[in-house]
C-alpha cells in the first residue's frame, strides 16, 4: 500500500538498482577469481599440503627372533598379551563413569580407588591418551571386558607383544632376558652405527644380549593418517582413506637353534629340586652344551615388559642370588673332581705309572706338618685306579709331590680346560684359578710352598674352576683329550625356517693323552661309580658305563675336632659344597656332565644323582636301542633296583686341609658379580637400590659366618 | 437413473473451475526464492552430514538444523498469509523488542566459546544478534519509508538512524560478536546509501573513517581481533596460531582442486584440521568435498538468489516494499561474501555464517524467515 508520490521516489530508486546489481557480481566474480587461484592455480601443491597434514610415519615393530631347543621345541616365543587401557577423554564424556569404574573393578578384580589412583596420576597427559591400568589380563578378563565393551566407553583392551619363556624359569640364565633401550645406553649403542629408539626392545641378558644383532630385526614402516590432534584414526575411518600401498614391512629377526635339549634340562631341574647350585652337560665329541641350568633361577617373561621394583628387591634380596648364572660367574673349588688332573698329570709326566702305589695310612707327614686323608683309617696300599676310586688324598698328595712343581700340574689343568675362560658366548664368564709359584710370588709376594703343591693335588688351595670349566674338563677327559670350546648356538635360522649359519665345533687344545693314560683314568672313574668300593658306587647305572668323579669341598675353616662332624648336623652356610663330574658311557662317552650344589655336603650323595638323572635322560632318549628302559631291563634284572643313598657321609672325601689364610683370603675375594639391571618400573636406571649387603662379605660363600 | 445422470457433472464442473482459479493464482504465485532456499538448504544438510560425520558430539546436528528449518516453514506459511505490511506496523515495536532480548542476553545470556549470545526461551536457545539483522531491516526500511527528504541526507538527517543502528550494534560488539556487529553495520549503511547521502557528507564520512580506523584498531580492538588482522595480511606469521584457521581453511578448499576428493572424503574436515567446520567454516568442507566445480554450483545459486531478492526489490509497488526487500537482500549478500572471503584467505576471519549452508538454528529460522517475507513482497506487488 504505497502512499501517493512515491512513484516517483521509486522509480528513482530503481534506477540505483545497477549499482547494486553490479556490486553483486563484483563481489562474487572477486571470490570466483579466488577459487580460480586457490583450487586451479595452486590445487596440486594445496592438495599435497593436506596429505602432509593427514599422514605421519609410525613404525612398525619386527618381531625378534625366538629360540629353540636342538630339536626345534619353542623354548622363547613372542606372544599376544593383553593390557587394559582407559582413554579419559571418552570415559569423562560418558555420564556413567562412576558406574563404569565400579564394573570394571569387579571384572578385573582391582579396588576402584587403586583405578581412580592410577587415573589421577595420568592427569597431566593429554585426554585422548590411553592410561594403562592393569596388564596381562587373562584370557577370561579379556572375554568379559569385551562382552563389556558397549557398557564401558572409554575402556579398551590394548594387545601386545610379550617375550614368553615358555618353560618359566628353566635356564632363564642361558636364554636371558630383554629390556627397553634407556636413554643411558642409546648413544653407545647407536654410535655402533646401530638404530635404536627410546623404550625400543634389547637384548639385556645372556642370549637374548649376547646376540641381540641376530635376534632383532629391522622394523618396518607404515604410513598412518592422524587427526589434528595426532590421534591415529582407527577402524572403518582408516580403510576409506588410507593408502596402504606404501607399508614397509617388518623384517623378524633371526630364529636360534640352540645346542640344549629341553628334556635334559627338564630333568636336571626335576632332579635339583630346590637344591642351589648348578649343572652343565656338555657332548664330549664337539663341545655342544647339552644343559645348562643354575638354581635357584627367575621367570625372564617377567621381565620382558619392565620388572616390577618389588620383584627385583626380592630377587636381589633372596640370599641364594637367583639372578647370577652359576654355572660361569661364580667361582668354586673342584675338590676331588680335581684328581683326574693330578692323575693325568703323574702319568703323563712318568712319574706315576699303572704300578705305582702308595700305602695309605690315613695321613703323612711332610716336614712338620701332617696331611690327612678323609679316611681316618687310611686305605691302605693304593694305585692310580683304586686311588681315584676311593678317592685317596694320599696318594695324590705323593703324586703331587713327585710332580715336584706345582706348575707342571697347572699346565696340565691347562691343557684340560681350566684357568681360562672357555669362550662360551655368555657374558660375565670368570676365568677360574690355577695357581703357579710365579702367580703366588707377583699375587702375594711369597714364595710357593711345598706343602701347597699336596693341596692342589686334591684339588684345594687356591684352585677354583667353574661348574661349566668342570664339564668341558671331564668331556676333554672323555675324549681323550681334545678340549673343545663349549658353545650354545647350533643354527641360525632365517624366520622362514632356512638355515644361514651353521656354527661347526671349535678346537682350542689338542693335546691328546696317552691311550695308557686315557685307559687309567677311565677305570679309576668307572670305579668311582662302579665299584663296590668307589664312593659313588650307590649312583651306579646298570648297563650305561656311567662313570665320574665325586667331590666335597668345606667352605669354612673348620678346627680339628670339627672336621669330622656329621655334615648335616651344622648350619646350612657351614656345610660342604658338594660337586660331581663324569661322562658316559665309558667306551665312546657321548655326554659329560658337572653338577655343583652348594652347601650339598656330599658330592656322591648331592650331586651325582643329579649327574646321574641327566646321563640316564640323554642316553635313554639317544639310544633307545641300546640304552631303553625294556632293553636294560631284560639285561640287568636284578640289578636295577633304585640306588639306596647312605644318609651319611662316612665315604666322603672331605679333608681337613691346613691351608694358608691367604687361600681362604682370596676366595673370599672372589666377589659376586653384580647382576645387570633390567628396566625397573618406574625406577631410572642408574638408581636401582643395592641388595641389603651386597657389598659386604656375606655375599660370599666361602665365608665363615 | 436418467435425470441423475444428467445432473451428476456440474457440481464437478464448478469445483474444476475453482480449482482452476487456484491454480492460475498459483501459477502466477513466485516460487523461485522458496525454490533456491530449499535447493540451499538441502544442499546444506547434505554437507552438514559430511561435516559433523566424525566427532560423537556434533553427530546428530543436522537433526536439530532440519527441525530449525521445519519450525522456519510453518513461520513462512504463516508469513504468506499476511500482507507484509504488518511489518511496517510492527516495526519499531519488532525492533525494540529484539533490543530488550540483546540487553537481556548480556544479563542472563548463556556463554559458549567465550562469548554470551544466546539466551534461553523454554527448550530453545536464540541468538538474538541474528534476528536484529531483520529486526533492524524493518525498522529502517519503516524509518526510510516516510522520509521526504530532498537531495540525500546530512548530517542532522542521518543522526536518528545512526542511532537506530549504533545502540543495537554496541549490544552486539560487547558480546562480543564483531561478526554480527558488521553485517549489521554494512546492511544498515547499504540501506542509507542507497537512499541517498550528500556527497559532502559520505567525503567527510569518508575522512572520519580513515582517521578513526588506526585508533579503533589500536584502543577499540581486542588483542585476538587484532591479532585476526595481522593474520588475515600474513597468516604464516603464526601459522600454528592465529593464522591456523585461514591456512587450513585455504588448503582445504585449495586441496578440493577441480572435483573435490568425493562426499564424506575430505581429509582436512574429516580429521579434523579445519577449526568450526560445521558452523563458519563450512564452505571449506564443500570446496575441499566437492571441488571448484561444486564451489561454482554453491556461488551460481547463491547469485540466482540475490538477483531473484533484487528483482523482487525492483518490482516492489511501494516503498517499504522496495527498501524492505533491499534490505534483506543485502544481509544475505554481506554473509555471502564476508563469509566466502573470509574462508578463501580475502577478508580476515569473522564469525560470519554462511546462509543455509552453516549449522546454527537462530542464524537458519532468520534466513528462513527472510526469505518468506521476500516472497510475500514478490507475490502482493500486483494486488496495488
Amino acid at each position: 500500500m504505497a502512499f501517493l508520490g512515491q512513484e516517483e521516489q521509486i522509480r528513482e530508486f530503481q534506477e540505483r538498482f545497477k549499482f547494486l546489481y553490479f556490486t553483486v557480481f563484483i563481489g562474487l566474480g572477486l571470490l570466483i577469481a579466488r577459487l580460480v587461484y586457490l583450487q586451479v592455480l595452486t590445487g596440486d601443491k594445496m592438495r599435497l599440503y593436506s596429505e602432509e597434514n593427514r599422514f605421519k610415519r609410525v613404525k612398525i615393530a619386527s618381531p625378534r627372533g625366538m629360540l629353540f631347543d636342538r630339536k626345534h621345541r619353542l623354548l622363547i616365543d613372542n606372544r599376544p598379551a593383553f593390557d587394559l587401557e582407559i582413554i579419559p577423554q571418552y570415559l569423562s564424556e560418558s555420564k556413567q563413569s562412576k558406574e563404569v569404574i565400579s564394573l570394571l573393578s569387579r571384572i578385573i578384580q582391582m579396588p576402584e580407588a587403586k583405578i581412580y589412583e592410577i587415573l589421577a596420576k595420568a592427569k597431566n597427559q593429554p585426554s585422548f591418551m590411553p592410561v594403562k591400568i592393569k596388564t596381562d589380563l587373562s584370557r577370561d578378563e579379556v572375554a568379559v571386558v569385551e562382552s563389556w565393551r558397549l557398557d564401558m566407553p572409554g575402556v579398551q583392551v590394548q594387545e601386545e607383544i610379550k617375550r614368553t619363556n615358555i618353560y618359566g624359569d628353566v635356564a632363564s640364565h642361558l636364554l636371558g632376558y630383554i629390556g627397553e633401550v634407556n636413554s643411558t645406553e642409546l648413544p653407545t649403542l647407536n654410535k655402533a652405527g646401530q638404530r635404536y629408539a627410546l623404550g625400543d626392545v634389547i637384548g639385556k641378558f645372556g642370549l637374548e644380549k649376547e646376540l641381540e644383532s641376530t635376534l632383532r630385526g629391522v622394523d618396518g614402516e607404515k604410513i598412518v593418517e592422524v587427526d589434528a590432534l595426532g590421534r591415529i584414526k582407527i577402524g572403518k575411518e582408516k580403510s576409506r582413506v588410507i593408502d596402504t600401498h606404501q607399508e614397509k614391512l617388518p623384517v623378524p629377526g633371526k630364529n636360534l637353534i640352540l645346542t640344549i635339549d629341553q628334556d635334559l634340562q627338564l630333568a636336571a631341574v626335576e632332579a635339583f629340586k630346590d637344591k642351589i647350585g648348578s649343572l652343565v652337560a656338555v657332548d664330549p665329541r664337539n663341545g655342544e652344551i647339552l644343559a645348562m641350568i643354575s638354581r635357584p633361577s627367575f621367570d625372564p617373561t617377567e621381565f620382558s615388559r619392565g620388572i616390577s621394583p618389588a620383584l627385583w628387591q626380592k630377587l636381589l634380596a633372596n640370599e641364594n642370588h637367583p639372578l647370577r648364572d652359576k654355572t660361569l660367574q661364580d667361582h668354586y673349588s673342584p675338590g676331588s673332581t680335581f684328581k683326574v688332573v693330578t692323575a693325568i698329570a703323574g702319568l703323563e709326566e712318568g712319574v706315576i705309572d699303572e704300578r705305582t702305589t702308595f700305602k695309605c695310612t690315613g695321613s703323612m707327614r711332610v716336614g712338620n706338618r701332617i696331611y690327612h686323608c678323609h679316611s681316618k683309617r687310611g686305605h691302605g696300599d693304593v694305585n692310580v685306579v683304586s686311588a681315584l676310586a676311593q678317592s685317596c688324598d694320599v696318594f695324590f698328595y705323593r703324586t703331587a709331590q713327585a710332580l715336584k712343581s706345582v706348575d707342571t700340574i697347572a699346565m696340565w689343568a691347562k691343557h684340560l680346560g681350566l684357568a681360562k675362560k672357555t669362550g662360551v658366548n655368555l657374558a660375565r664368564e670368570v676365568p677360574g684359578l690355577m695357581p703357579t709359584e710365579e702367580w703366588k710370588l707377583r699375587r702375594f709376594g711369597q714364595p710357593w710352598s711345598a706343602g701347597e703343591t699336596l693341596l692342589v693335588g686334591i684339588g684345594q688351595s687356591f684352585v677354583l674352576t667353574t661348574g661349566l670349566q668342570l664339564a668341558n674338563l671331564y668331556a676333554s677327559i672323555a675324549n681323550g683329550g681334545t678340549l673343545y670350546r663349549p658353545y650354545l648356538v647350533k643354527e641360525i635360522e632365517s624366520y622362514e625356517g632356512k638355515v644361514l649359519k651353521e656354527f661347526k665345533p671349535e678346537v682350542l687344545d689338542q693335546t691328546r693323552l696317552q691311550p695308557k693314560t686315557y685307559q687309567l683314568i677311565k677305570q679309576g672313574l668307572w670305579g668311582v661309580v662302579n665299584n663296590p668300593t668307589g664312593t659313588s658306587y650307590h649312583q651306579r647305572l646298570p648297563g650305561m658305563d656311567f662313570v665320574g668323579k665325586s667331590g666335597t669341598v668345606q667352605v669354612v675353616r673348620l678346627s680339628a675336632d670339627k672336621v669330622y662332624q656329621k655334615c648335616d648336623t651344622m648350619k646350612f652356610r657351614d656345610r660342604h659344597n658338594a660337586v660331581f663330574a663324569g661322562f658316559a658311557p665309558a667306551k665312546d662317552p657321548v655326554i659329560a656332565v658337572a653338577a655343583i650344589v652348594e652347601h650339598g655336603c656330599g658330592g656322591s650323595i648331592a650331586a651325582a644323582p643329579i649327574v646321574r638323572a641327566v646321563i640316564k635322560k640323554y642316553l635313554e632318549t639317544y639310544y633307545p636301542d641300546i640304552y631303553g628302559e625294556k632293553i636294560l631291563a631284560a639285561r640287568f634284572k636284578d640289578q636295577l633296583k633304585v640306588p639306596k643313598i647312605p644318609k651319611h657321609t662316612d665315604d666322603s672325601d672331605v679333608v681337613q686341609v691346613e691351608e694358608e689364610d691367604a687361600a681362604i683370603k682370596m676366595r673370599r675375594e672372589q666377589k659376586p658379580v653384580a647382576p645387570l639391571a633390567p628396566n625397573l618400573i618406574g625406577i631410572e636406571p642408574g638408581t636401582v637400590p643395592k641388595p641389603a649387603g651386597a657389598d659386604s662379605e656375606s655375599d660370599s660363600r666361602e665365608e665363615e659366618e | 437413473m436418467v435425470h441423475s445422470a444428467l445432473e451428476s457433472p456440474t457440481p464437478i464442473e464448478t469445483e474444476t473451475s475453482r480449482m482452476g482459479m487456484y491454480e492460475e493464482e498459483l501459477k502466477k504465485f513466485n516460487w523461485s526464492l522458496i525454490a533456491l532456499e530449499v535447493i540451499l538448504f538441502a544442499l546444506g544438510i547434505w554437507n552438514l552430514i559430511s561435516a559433523t560425520a566424525v566427532e560423537d558430539k556434533s553427530l546428530g546436528l543436522y537433526k536439530t538444523q532440519l527441525l530449525w528449518f521445519g519450525i522456519g516453514i510453518i513461520l513462512t506459511a504463516v508469513i504468506l498469509l499476511v500482507h507484509y505490511s504488518i511489518f511496517s506496523r510492527l516495526g519499531y515495536f519488532l525492533y525494540f523488542v529484539n533490543l530488550l532480548l540483546l540487553a537481556a542476553v548480556l544479563v542472563v545470556g548463556r556463554s559458549s566459546l567465550g562469548a554470551k549470545r544466546w539466551v534461553g526461551i523454554g527448550p530453545f536457545s536464540i541468538q538474538p544478534s541474528e534476528i536484529m539483522k531483520l529486526s533492524m531491516v524493518v525498522c529502517l526500511a519503516k524509518y526510510f519509508e516516510t522520509d521526504r527528504t530532498v537531495g540525500g541526507f546530512g548530517f542532522r538527517d542521518l543522526l536518528l538512524p545512526a542511532l537506530l543502528v549504533l545502540v543495537p550494534t554496541g549490544l552486539i560488539i560487547v558480546q562480543p560478536d564483531l561478526g554480527t556487529a558488521m553485517i549489521l553495520v554494512l546492511t544498515s549503511a547499504t540501506m542509507i546509501f542507497f537512499n541517498r547521502v550528500k556527497t559532502r557528507t559520505m567525503l567527510i564520512l569518508g575522512m572520519c573513517f580513515v582517521v578513526a580506523a588506526p585508533i579503533v584498531y589500536r584502543f577499540g580492538l581486542k588483542p585476538y581481533q587484532r591479532q585476526r588482522l595481522i593474520s588475515f595480511i600474513d597468516p604464516m606469521a603464526d601459522p600454528k596460531g592465529s593464522g591456523y584457521n585461514s591456512i587450513q581453511s585455504m588448503i582445504a578448499i585449495g586441496s578440493g582442486q577441480l572435483v573435490g576428493k568425493g562426499y564424506r572424503k575430505g581429509t582436512q574436515s574429516q580429521l579434523n584440521f579445519l577449526p568450526e567446520h560445521h558452523t563458519d567454516f563450512i564452505f571449506s568442507v564443500w570446496g575441499e568435498e566437492r571441488g571448484f566445480i561444486g564451489c561454482i554450483i554453491l556461488i551460481g545459486l547463491y547469485l540466482a538468489f540475490l538477483l531473484n531478492g533484487l528483482g523482487v526489490a525492483y518490482q516492489s509497488h511501494d516503498k517499504f516494499g522496495l527498501l524492505l526487500a533491499l534490505g534483506i537482500v543485502t544481509i544475505f549478500f554481506w554473509h555471502v561474501f564476508i563469509n566466502l572471503g573470509m574462508v578463501c584467505g580475502l577478508l580476515p576471519i569473522v564469525g560470519v555464517p554462511l546462509p543455509f549452508m552453516s549449522y546454527g538454528g537462530s542464524s537458519l529460522l532468520t534466513s528462513v524467515i527472510c526469505v518468506a517475507i521476500l516472497t510475500n513482497i514478490a507475490n502482493k506487488k500486483f494486488m496495488f
